[in-house]
């Protein structure tokens, strides 16, 4: 019952924020006129990672939304591997004529902080829309004996002298890895990361008992949440979702650092004709307010915080982000070139 | 159970709309898993966006039906030409290719399509009959540090698939370990080996590689025999294998079964690793070993009755837990999402209809494998016909395509290409190729399981070996290694 109840009170809170969201993105133009016939013919999205996995799904839904809304077409082209650096040089490779759109994540940003000479996605590309804006989370199984909160976690993890685990993807450099880098130190713990690309492992290492706890998005472990399996017990977020009222933020239990965000957005080149770039940005902010799309974000968790930028809220947020990630890598020690 | 499974049956018969779907997952699965480079995968691909205007009991059977003929299509390429459709496909052509070339395709296609249907249709049954229990279970024993000592198992038998000497056997094998390190390492996403080219940080794919080291090697091979005068064209047969021949292996059926279905249960392992692993215990338990590779019927059994009894077993996590063995079943996380719905405990209260529908679909979907088989496998034979003159280019042309598609990259094309003169090369020399191949899918897979199981037990081996399955595992391989090596001592003293 507590679970319904709880799930029931989420999904008002979610729709309610997606909603107001939803409403202010549809102020925008309703429609606007294909600058010399353009497009002509079906766009090529190229996404750097698989078809089954957060970006390829954002990839689809919002793909569906701008055909709904234009009629035109777009093909997704999936070049997966190396962190979304194939994609990112197959997409640099290909024509800027406005035919060729990417789908990229946060990791592009922090690939151009660690090393210049990878793109920056607010200089060396444009972009169009950023849709999915969220935060992290540390999760425990609901039905856990040993720690039932943050504070009755954070003490079970130091009596445990560094062999308690947690599963996250903790490649170097990742958002993921910094965040529970800030986390340990703020807190005083040593924790083993244990690092899983597939998210299926990740979260059957944390329902299995293999892990004792779980850094992920909410978005992507919404199923768990409704079925009652997983549980928050910190937000890293710099105030408390209306989703999460009952979770505390990593601000509230003495942590002082600014919260890392995930984020994936559509981008175009920087040298694409000017005319076709505006006619992109107002289908792929347009396709956000698409019903559809909207829905899609619901599912996902992405209507909890504003989850919308257009071009000049996109660039300030990677601008920030490539900024903070290039800041903790020199405090770090790592070769940013 | 069996009312469940009727009412199931009756909702999906009862509709032809539903028929419709079900038919055309079965001949699709089938087309795009016998085409290289266009799996299964692609075809999920095209039609996940279209599943939204379906019924969700339509749109996640639909999946599931692709999911089963999809696992079984890539066998007949396999077998006749040596390109498999699908990696799940890979260790059907270590046998079933050289059974072509001695005439026996007949047979080789024959047990491939009776075995996938019996692998399909008994995992199906455990699927139905225990869905919950099975996929608790596996979360709570089974984490990387067992997969790991699975793979290091595995290993230890594929350096005795196909090779001149055991010593070669375990070359072929570190070959296939050392391109598997070609690109980022799984744990820090370090890139290796890839002297500064972006897309080789995304390492060596495996269906390029594997349409290197078969197809284009096979072709060269054949060639040259062709040039000297000594080829000779693959008899086309028409005789399926016997009852006899088949009740044989019942011990090699059940065995796969139970890997394939062992495998298929993991969450993030799935049908690739179950017809390996499969194909590797074939192997070890077989009184002559040294057959393998080299057109024996047990091979082709056990690697396609295990892939198929893998699909049955992925369905339970995913409907279970909500946790997708790999990128098919991840597709249909979105299917269900798409219709507000979500896999795990709840569809079970919540949708039972629909969890129903599918399990009689998959179940029929494997009977389906065994009829249209049977019925279209002498038409199918009927290719081997083809002059070497026009098939080979037909073989190179589909190959080259199948490699590039798949990521779109040209360099998967240079890979094939090196990977076939260097398959070439090696073949001539006695080493083994499926041990190369086995080294490459289980080096990636072993690796990251290695990282994460020695992080879990804190870098100890004592807490390592104290998990019952790792020490059982580890133990057998050692002692198999053991064996192996006291096999060829005793072998080269005899010689002497």
């Amino acid at each position: 019952m507590r679970n319904i109840i709880g799930t029931a009170a989420l999904c008002a809170a979610m729709m309610a924020a997606g909603s107001a969201y939803a409403f202010e993105c549809k102020r925008g133009e309703a429609s606007f006129d294909k600058p010399g016939g353009f497009p002509e013919r079906a766009l090529t999205m190229i996404v750097p990672y698989g078809p089954a996995g957060g970006s390829g799904q954002v990839a689809a839904a919002m793909a569906e939304a701008v055909t709904e809304l234009t009629g035109i077409p777009i093909n997704r082209d999936h070049k997966p591997g190396g962190s979304g650096t194939v994609g990112m040089t197959a997409y640099m490779a290909a024509p800027a004529d406005g035919y060729n759109v990417l789908e990229h994540i946060d990791d592009a940003s922090s690939a151009h902080a660690l090393d210049s000479s990878m793109p920056n996605p607010a200089d060396d590309l444009i972009p169009l829309v950023v849709s999915q804006v969220t935060f992290s989370q540390v999760y425990i199984r609901t039905n856990e004996t040993r720690f039932s909160d943050w504070p009755s976690f954070v003490e079970w993890v130091k009596a445990q002298n560094g062999k308690a685990t947690i599963a996250n993807v903790s490649k170097e450099g990742s958002m993921e890895r910094i965040t529970m880098g800030f986390i340990t130190d703020a807190s005083g713990m040593k924790i083993q990361q244990i690092s899983f690309d597939k998210g299926a492992p990740r979260y059957g290492a944390l329902l299995g008992g293999q892990v004792d706890a779980l850094f992920e998005q909410p978005g992507d472990v919404r199923n768990f949440l409704d079925a009652d399996q997983f549980k928050p017990i910190l937000t890293i977020f710099d105030e408390r979702p209306a989703a999460f009222a009952d979770t505390p933020t990593h601000r509230e239990v003495g942590m002082d650092f600014d919260p890392l965000l995930r984020f994936r957005g559509f981008y175009v080149h920087a040298d694409a004709p000017v005319d076709r770039v505006e006619w992109l940005k107002w289908a792929f902010q347009r396709g956000y307010c698409e019903d559809s799309y909207q829905a899609f974000n619901e599912s996902k968790f992405m209507t909890v915080i504003d989850s919308y930028r257009d071009t000049n809220g996109a660039k300030d947020l990677i601008a920030r982000s490539i900024e903070q990630y290039r800041e903790v890598y020199k405090a770090m020690g790592l070769d940013v070139k | 159970m069996i009312e469940n499974f009727l009412a199931g049956s009756a909702a999906l018969f009862g509709d032809p709309f539903t028929i419709g779907i079900f038919v055309f997952g079965v001949v699709g699965g089938m087309l795009f898993g016998a085409i290289p480079g266009v799996s299964m995968l692609t075809l999920a691909a095209i039609l996940l966006p279209f599943t939204a205007s379906l019924e969700p009991a339509q749109g996640v059977m639909l999946f599931a039906v692709i999911y089963c003929t999809g696992t079984y299509g890539g066998a007949i390429t396999a077998i006749l030409f040596n390109i498999p459709g699908s990696a799940e496909n890979a260790p059907t052509a270590f046998d079933g290719y050289p059974m072509t070339q001695k005439g026996q395709s007949g047979k080789a296609v024959g047990a491939a399509v009776l075995c996938s249907a019996i692998g399909g249709i008994a995992s199906a049954l455990v699927m139905m009959a225990a869905t919950e229990p099975l996929a608790n279970w596996a979360i709570r024993n089974i984490g990387p540090p067992e997969i790991f000592a699975l793979v290091f198992f595995g290993l230890v038998v594929a350096s005795s698939v196909g090779a001149r000497t055991i010593w070669k056997g375990w070359m072929s094998v570190l070959i296939g370990l050392l391109i598997a390190t070609i690109g980022q390492d799984p744990v820090g996403g370090i890139n290796r080996y890839n002297f500064g080219m972006t897309d080789l940080a995304a390492g060596i794919a495996f269906i390029p590689a594997v349409l290197g080291f078969f197809a284009v090697s096979e072709i060269f091979v054949q060639a040259e025999k062709k040039a000297s005068g000594k080829y000779q064209a693959p008899k086309v047969s028409m005789t399926f294998p016997s009852f006899i021949e088949l009740w044989m292996h019942k011990i090699a059926v059940l065995r796969s079964i139970l890997v394939g279905f062992f495998c298929g249960i993991l969450p993030g392992i799935g049908a690739t690793l179950a017809a390996f692993m499969s194909y590797g215990e074939a192997v070890r338990w077989s009184k002559n070993p040294e057959e393998f590779g080299k057109g024996k019927l047990e091979g082709v059994i056990s690697a396609e009755t295990a892939n198929n009894a893998a699909t049955g077993a992925a369905m339970i996590p995913l409907l279970a837990l909500g946790l997708p063995g790999g990128a098919l079943t991840a597709m249909m996380v979105a299917v269900f999402q798409m219709h507000d719905l979500q896999p795990g405990p709840l569809v079970f209260m919540l949708s039972p209809d629909l969890i129903w529908i599918v399990f009689a679909a998959m179940f029929y979907a494997n009977l389906s494998i065994l009829i249209i088989g049977v019925l279209e496998t002498k038409t199918i034979l009927n290719l081997l016909k083809i002059p070497f003159q026009f098939l080979a280019p037909l073989i190179l042309m589909l190959a080259t395509t199948g490699a590039y598609i798949g990521r779109g990259l040209v360099l998967d094309v240079m890979v094939m290409f090196l990977a076939g003169i260097i398959g070439y090369l090696l073949r001539r020399s006695g080493f083994s190729i499926p041990a190369i191949v086995l080294g490459l899918i289980l080096g990636k897979i072993g690796e990251q399981n290695f990282a994460q199981g020695m992080q879990m037990v804190h870098y100890d081996l004592g807490t390592y070996l104290s998990r019952p399955i790792c020490a059982i595992l580890i133990a057998a391989g050692v002692i198999t290694l053991a064996s192996n090596i006291y096999r060829a001592f005793t072998s080269i003293k005899t010689k002497a």
